[in-house]
């Protein structure tokens, strides 16, 4: 799979747009280098959770033992 | 008893004077109020200070003693309250601008039970802001410092907390714990810290910051008075939706059980991998301890660990930018920098990226209660480093490379959060700058009482936890 492209400044507006949150562009700007680091990891472990093994998993969002 | 005589007493110490008459509560209280209008200068541990209500609370409970009535170990005792905890009728920030004047109509179900017990609440702790950061380096309440160096951070968020029971300015001390919050200053003020399962101690009325992995439990110098605190704060709260009916273990009577024949696991390629140097001898020269006790240390390979940083950084964001929603759209000139941040970039995840972080805590889980088959718990540093200086935001480990804070901090901690594990930190040496080093020992779930085992029979036979910092 090629390699996770940084996250262009155009996305994080669409982004801002979907979630009606109205950054002014220079918190908009400086959240494009975190943004791009974080998306990269996060793909990545959808990459790993996309695993035929994984197929059967659920999310945890309650935890079981009670 | 001198001043500084009854400043080192532990819970189990003063509960014992205090039982028998020997210890005035009032006299206790003082001393500790003292020391905090002492300290607290340097520190900055505490958002709140409840001078009036602690003394009247001190003097009730002298009184009752006086007539036969003692309610148990922590009746008259010097207890913080993390400020993320609702204090009914005392002021409760979470270390924000925008919950600055807060008074809460109700208290926290924990504080209720500290009350019950007799606690008596000397202040509110300074943390970093809603919880959301590792550091205690508030822009609002300022930055709260280790006492070891007041050059070097507390760690966080329960960074007041921790500050606070390592510089003998309360006996015990609630924090809360997300992705290690109460054992990342535990480890790095020298102090025991223990996050409990997710479901054993009640989070009713306690500010959220991430509602699947959020945890609230004691700080104290030594494990025996973690039990202490727990026992009494730990239970099924109907008031509590994410609390669990399993029944609480008398844990106090099991600490002095032997630990000899109980199984530790060291996690291949990680425990014990980048790590500072001083953190891992410490760590290693503890799990030699252990040995001598009788304690069988074994290797067990892991892989799904990889990638638990990007699962709590995606959890972490993600649900804190939930709560703060409306806020962040009305009030975001009243965060600091730093969380402002985070919330924003909260925004900005898939959902598909979030669930597919929380079916990543179910694989981990799995491969820990696998682990579990073959061992009783499992042995890890609690940070890769120890206290770095108040306001860095890079952290070097090895090899000269600077980290970024955030990530590096949890380490070792994130595991544990995600997987919904109960995990016990307990201080195991100090690097040559006299900074103290933690390691984390996680159980299975419900099972904090293995833990505590380990961890007093660990330091009944140390001593670190006896040495103070220089206050």
């Amino acid at each position: 799979m090629a390699p996770q492209e940084p996250v262009a400044i155009e996305s994080i507006d669409r982004l801002c747009t979907l979630a009606n949150l109205p950054l002014p562009a220079e918190r908009r700007a400086r959240l494009v280098p975190m943004l791009s680091g974080l998306v990269a990891a996060a793909n990545e472990l959808s990459r790993k959770m996309a695993h035929a093994g994984y197929r059967a998993i659920v999310p945890i969002v309650r935890f079981p033992e009670r | 008893m001198a001043r500084t005589d009854l400043l080192n007493l532990t819970i189990s110490e003063a509960a014992a004077l205090l039982e028998r008459g020997a210890l005035s509560p009032v006299e206790l209280t003082e001393t500790v109020l003292q020391r905090i209008a002492v300290v607290d200068k340097t520190l900055n541990a505490y958002i709140t200070v409840c001078g009036e209500q602690a003394r009247e609370v001190a003097r009730a409970a002298e009184k009752m003693i006086r007539a036969g009535y003692h309610l148990g170990p922590l009746h008259g005792i010097p207890i913080a309250i993390k400020d993320n905890i609702y204090t009914r009728g005392v002021r409760t920030t979470a270390g924000s601008k925008i919950l600055s004047d807060f008074i809460p109509a109700e208290d926290a179900t924990v504080t209720t039970r500290l009350k019950r017990a007799g606690a008596v609440i000397v202040g509110k702790t300074n943390m970093h802001e809603f919880a959301w950061g590792g550091t205690t380096d508030n822009p609002h309440y300022g930055t709260c410092r280790n006492p070891w160096n007041p050059e070097r951070f507390p760690a966080g968020s329960s960074g007041g907390s921790g500050a606070a029971v390592a510089a003998r300015t309360c006996l015990g001390a609630l924090g809360t714990d997300t992705g290690g919050s109460i054992r990342l200053p535990s480890s790095v003020n020298g102090i025991v810290g223990i996050r409990p399962t997710i479901g054993r101690v009640s989070n009713h009325n306690v500010v959220p910051l991430a509602w699947t992995m959020d945890t609230v439990s004691p700080m104290a110098r030594t494990v025996e008075d973690c039990v202490l605190m727990f026992g009494i704060i730990a239970g099924y709260d109907p008031l509590d939706d994410h609390s669990a009916q399993v029944p609480v273990p008398h844990y106090l009577g099991d600490l002095a059980r032997a630990v000899r024949g109980l199984r530790v696991g060291v996690i291949r390629d990680y425990s014990l991998a980048h790590v500072q140097r001083a953190v891992g001898d410490a760590v290693r020269a503890a799990l030699e301890t252990l040995e001598s006790l009788g304690v069988e240390v074994e290797e067990i390979a892991m892989p799904s660990i990889q990638g638990n940083i990007s699962a709590q950084l995606t959890i972490e964001s993600c649900e804190p930018s939930t709560f703060h929603q409306e806020w962040l759209r009305t009030r975001a000139a009243d965060y600091g920098e730093d969380v402002r941040t985070l919330l924003e970039l909260g925004e900005m995840y898939l959902a598909t990226h979030y669930l597919q972080a929380q079916r990543y805590r179910s694989v981990l889980r799995k491969e820990f209660l696998e682990g579990f088959t073959r061992v009783d718990a499992f042995v890890t540093p609690t940070l890769p480093f120890t206290a770095t200086p108040c306001g860095a935001t890079k952290v070097v480990i090895e090899n000269n490379q600077e980290e970024d804070m955030l990530s590096a901090i949890m380490q070792f901690t994130g595991v544990p959060s995600l997987a919904g594990l109960p995990a016990l930190s307990v201080p195991v040496g100090f690097d040559a700058e006299g900074l103290p080093v933690g390691m984390q020992v996680i159980g299975r779930p419900f099972d904090e009482g293995t833990l505590f085992r380990l961890g007093h029979a660990y330091q009944r036979a140390t001593d670190w936890h006896t040495r103070a910092p220089g206050l």
